[in-house]
């Protein structure tokens, strides 16, 4: 069922328009900068994008960067909000129950399917992110300078951006995980989507208010930022641990959640 | 229960023991040798009204500062200020420190002098803690319950300053009962409330960090800078050179101490948690410093000049004979006017 699910959405055209979309931005950031020779200044602007004019190694992470914010919740939003709601809403999700495979497993399979879409969205943004910077920037045979100040080797820079996107992918699967228990909650899809994506608001509002930074540190969207902490030196792994905690926590809640309302549901169509 | 956890944790007792105030102070005040990697936090609630040149003085006493730091001994540590997307990193070695700032791309060198405004590593809880309670006499310490801070049992210590023209009302510091080293501080205002400041260690870790942690080398790509705290010394002392200013050596109750290396023509008073600077100020600078004082909120106007008070901080530009004296410190407003009186020998 799982291998259905994945065929599915990598075989439906909306899902690779998604992802090409979701690459416009960067690509169109990278040309303006490599024709006008304007980065934004240091400390403005998406994290990294200062430093690719000298350095096109870092575009991956000012890719990632530029997406994060806002584009990349919703592309996961909209896939994961879809997975049962939009089943339900084209009559589709009695038949698929009718299959002996049972609503957990369909559930699994769903949740599997977002899961790959996130990783594929995520690496795929950084290659294209990596190309464009080899393209259009100079890239530094001797690798970079960290944040902290001290010279970081093509290898070291190639390991951690690895680590990023690996760290952005568990970032997003939170944002998949609200999408799909809203998901099994209604039958609109675009309702599942936008719940989820209202929890995102939401969150980055509550972080930058000084009144509710009791709770600031559950905030889904609290520790995104931290993949920059990798570039540190040494690498500061407190904000990172704590987010992989968090969207766990999330994600073991929530889809919990969507289960127990699932396999209780009544299906009407 | 997941949410319940935080607080039930924060909620474990932490063990108190019987050292004194003043054996306390002793040990916090010893703990220069000992060594640290810890991660911190600084909030600060002052809003200072200053123009665009002391932008980083006011964000350091007005808004959050992150820091991780590396401490090896006297001269020879690390202490960055970690930002979502930058890093400012202060590394210092025997005759200074280097300050690199990742925004700007540039390494700065700066030499110790006995003049320099303050920067993040001097909000780091072992420097403030140590340096607010070096001059405290046993009459003002007390000794309060113990807390867990960073997951270490530390042992209150309160300094509630002796002068009648204080504007600290309290220091809380709680020193690491191990170590002495302190791990959190909070200054009060006379009225209580809010901390004008709250400087706390979340994690520390008591093991001497690697030397090549703390030493610096300018990046190949990086400029370099020459730091401030010389020009800063040499405008003081240049800004005062023509002042016809005398210094008395009392004011608004506060005997003036000598500090080697400051300009011989501004004064400082008092001593511990008290202390009040003045100095004349030239003209160009402070115009501009005028409308900002006159502008801020609770500012007091009179025929002396113009007095605000930032939290427990005091600042005022009173009108001199030959031209306007900035009086800045941890003084009331009466106690600036008085020291304004005393000065200028106008009556309020």
């Amino acid at each position: 069922m799982i291998a259905v699910e994945l065929r599915k959405l990598f075989r439906r055209p909306r899902t690779w328009v998604t992802i090409g979309m979701l690459n416009a931005l960067p690509v169109l950031v990278a040309v303006l900068l490599a024709v006008t020779d304007l980065a934004p200044r240091p400390g403005e602007g998406p994290v990294f994008l200062s430093a690719v004019l000298t350095n096109g190694t870092l575009y991956p992470l000012a890719a990632l960067a530029i997406v994060l914010p806002l584009f990349l919740p919703i592309a996961v939003s909209v896939v994961a909000g879809e997975a049962i709601a939009g089943e339900a809403q084209a009559g589709t999700l009695r038949y698929l129950l009718a299959r002996p495979a049972g609503r957990t497993r369909l559930l699994v399979a769903k949740l599997v399917s977002v899961i790959a879409f996130v990783l594929v969205t995520v690496v795929v943004v950084a290659a294209v992110g990596y190309v464009v910077g080899q393209l259009l920037f100079d890239v530094q045979p001797i690798g970079g300078t960290t944040l902290s100040g001290t010279t970081i080797t093509p290898e070291q820079i190639a390991w951690r951006t690895v680590l990023a996107i690996g760290y952005i992918t568990v970032s997003m699967l939170g944002v998949a995980a609200f999408a799909l228990f809203f998901s099994t909650l209604t039958d609109s899809p675009l309702a599942a989507a936008l719940g989820a994506l209202a929890v995102l608001i939401a969150s980055s509002l509550l972080f930058t208010l000084d009144a509710a930074s009791s709770f600031a540190p559950y905030l889904p969207t609290r520790y995104w930022l931290a993949f920059v902490d990798l570039f540190r030196e040494p690498v500061l792994w407190r904000d990172i641990v704590r987010g992989i905690g968090l969207q766990a926590v999330y994600v073991v809640v929530l889809v919990s959640a969507a289960w127990a309302n699932f396999t209780t549901k009544d299906i009407t169509s | 229960m997941l949410l319940a956890l935080p607080p039930l944790i924060g909620a474990l007792p932490a063990s108190d023991a019987g050292t004194s105030a003043a054996d306390l102070r002793r040990a916090a005040l010893d703990s220069t040798g000992v060594a640290f990697a810890g991660y911190a936090q600084a909030a600060g609630g002052l809003a200072l009204p200053v123009g665009e040149q002391l932008t980083g003085v006011a964000d350091l006493l007005s808004d959050r500062t992150t820091m991780r730091t590396w401490y090896r001994g006297v001269g020879d540590w690390r202490v960055d200020v970690v930002s979502p997307t930058g890093e400012t990193g202060v590394h210092a070695d025997a005759s200074g420190t280097w300050t690199w700032d990742y925004v700007a791309n540039a390494a700065t060198r700066t030499a110790d002098t006995a003049l320099a405004l303050p920067s993040a590593p001097d909000l780091l809880p072992s420097a403030l803690g140590r340096r607010l309670l070096s001059e405290a006499g046993d009459a003002e310490l007390s000794r309060f319950g113990a807390d867990r801070v960073a997951g270490r049992d530390a042992l209150g210590l309160r300094v509630v300053p002796a002068e009648e023209s204080a504007s600290v009302g309290r220091v809380d510091v709680w020193v690491d009962a191990a170590s002495g080293l302190p791990l959190r501080v909070q200054v009060f205002g006379a009225a209580g409330g809010e901390p004008a400041v709250d400087t706390s260690f979340l994690e520390l870790d008591l093991t001497t960090p690697p030397a090549e942690v703390v030493d610096f080398a300018v990046p190949a790509a990086a400029g370099i800078r020459e730091g401030q705290a010389p020009q800063l010394l040499l405008a003081a002392t240049r800004g005062t050179r023509d002042s016809t200013l005398v210094l008395p050596a009392a004011l608004a109750g506060l005997d003036r101490r000598t500090i080697e290396g400051a300009p011989a023509r501004v004064g400082v008073y008092g001593r511990g948690v008290t202390l009040l600077t003045v100095g004349a100020l030239p003209g160009r600078a402070s115009d501009g410093l005028r409308t900002a004082l006159a502008g801020a909120p609770g500012a007091v106007v009179d025929d002396l000049g113009v007095r605000i008070a930032a939290g427990p901080l005091g600042l005022m530009l009173a009108d001199g004979p030959d031209g306007a004296v900035l009086l800045t410190g941890t003084v009331t407003l009466d106690a600036l006017a008085a020291a304004a009186t005393e000065l200028t020998g106008e009556a309020p």
